[in-house]
């Protein structure tokens, strides 16, 4: 009997490592990373046949946390200003900062929470693609949106070293939301300003304490 | 239609085609900006992180056609409209 459980364990064990995916790095256990790089960026694209606007914030801020040797365990969340996006028109930012877009004043952040992690492939050792659920918050309005992500663990080395201490996350991520579902609603939405909006984050994350 | 009238309505027509084509030579923004969005150099870590080429903002007026161009022109169009007729009148009045 004790040979049929201890089968049965080792099984189990087996079965779970197999599932488990993650890095193949220096790096072991849960790890924090710090995403406070001055050169992260989130990207807004609305594409119209009137006009491209291209919307940046190089003002973001988040923590994240994971177990090198399952990604599934990731958690934490992205914060952007609102006050910071700019579209490359200065009256443009005013009307994005009003309140009749996304109100600043009362919503002065644009968050991303992740929740979930799944259909994880692993590309490399230190790299994989993954469909990340997360609660997205913008002008006090929360849903869920699927965001995909390439993420990518370097250990601290001489080359690291020049960016931040510590080893390195970084994370490539995608997705599209509807203005509409966020309350967003101003009469040019549709016309000037598409209502399907795309975001992509280019993030660099440290685990130095 | 006197010389002078002649003269307004060319001068006119050379300010509206040399904005259009000071607007196309810009970029044929629909709207003026006040700055660009330069791609940056992706560094060796970049890369190596997987991350995608960023943006860089830059300061830097771009003519667009709303509003300058279009206003532009449309001061153009008043201002040779008005002289257009003052001259039609001052003709009329000389011939009297």
């Amino acid at each position: 009997m004790k040979t049929i459980i201890k089968t049965f364990i080792v099984l189990f064990a087996a079965v779970s490592m197999s599932f488990a995916q993650g890095f193949n790095v220096k790096a072991t256990g849960e790890q924090t990373f710090n995403f406070e790089d001055k050169r992260n960026q989130v990207k807004f694209f609305s594409t119209t046949p009137l006009e491209d606007i291209t919307g940046i914030s190089n003002d973001v801020k988040g923590k994240v946390s994971l177990n090198v040797a399952d990604i599934k365990s990731m958690k934490g969340s992205i914060t952007i200003s609102v006050a910071s996006i700019k579209t490359a028109i200065d009256l443009r930012d005013e009307h994005l900062r009003s309140e009749n877009w996304l109100d600043a004043d009362q919503y002065p952040e644009i968050t991303f929470a992740i929740k979930n992690v799944g259909n994880i492939k692993v590309l490399e050792d230190n790299r994989v693609e993954a469909k990340v659920t997360g609660d997205f918050t913008v002008h006090g309005v929360t849903k869920e949106v699927v965001a995909d992500v390439t993420i990518t663990y370097l250990d601290a080395s001489d080359q690291t070293k020049q960016v931040a201490p510590g080893d390195l996350l970084g994370v490539q991520a995608k997705f599209n939301i509807l203005l509409s579902e966020f309350n967003v609603e101003n009469m040019i939405v549709g016309q000037k300003v598409a209502d399907n909006i795309e975001i992509t984050a280019t993030l660099r994350g440290s685990n130095a304490k | 239609m006197n010389t002078k009238q002649k003269y307004v309505i060319l001068v006119a027509l050379f300010l509206i085609a040399a904005a259009l084509i000071w607007w196309f030579a810009s970029g044929g923004e629909i709207l003026s900006k006040d700055g660009i969005w330069v791609e940056k150099e992706m560094t060796e870590l970049d890369k190596a992180l997987g991350l995608e080429p960023q943006k860089e903002y830059q300061e830097k007026f771009i003519l667009g056609l709303l509003p300058h161009t279009a206003v532009f022109s449309g001061i153009v169009v008043v201002l040779s409209t008005i002289l257009f007729f003052t001259f039609k009148s001052k003709k009329t009045m000389g011939k009297k």
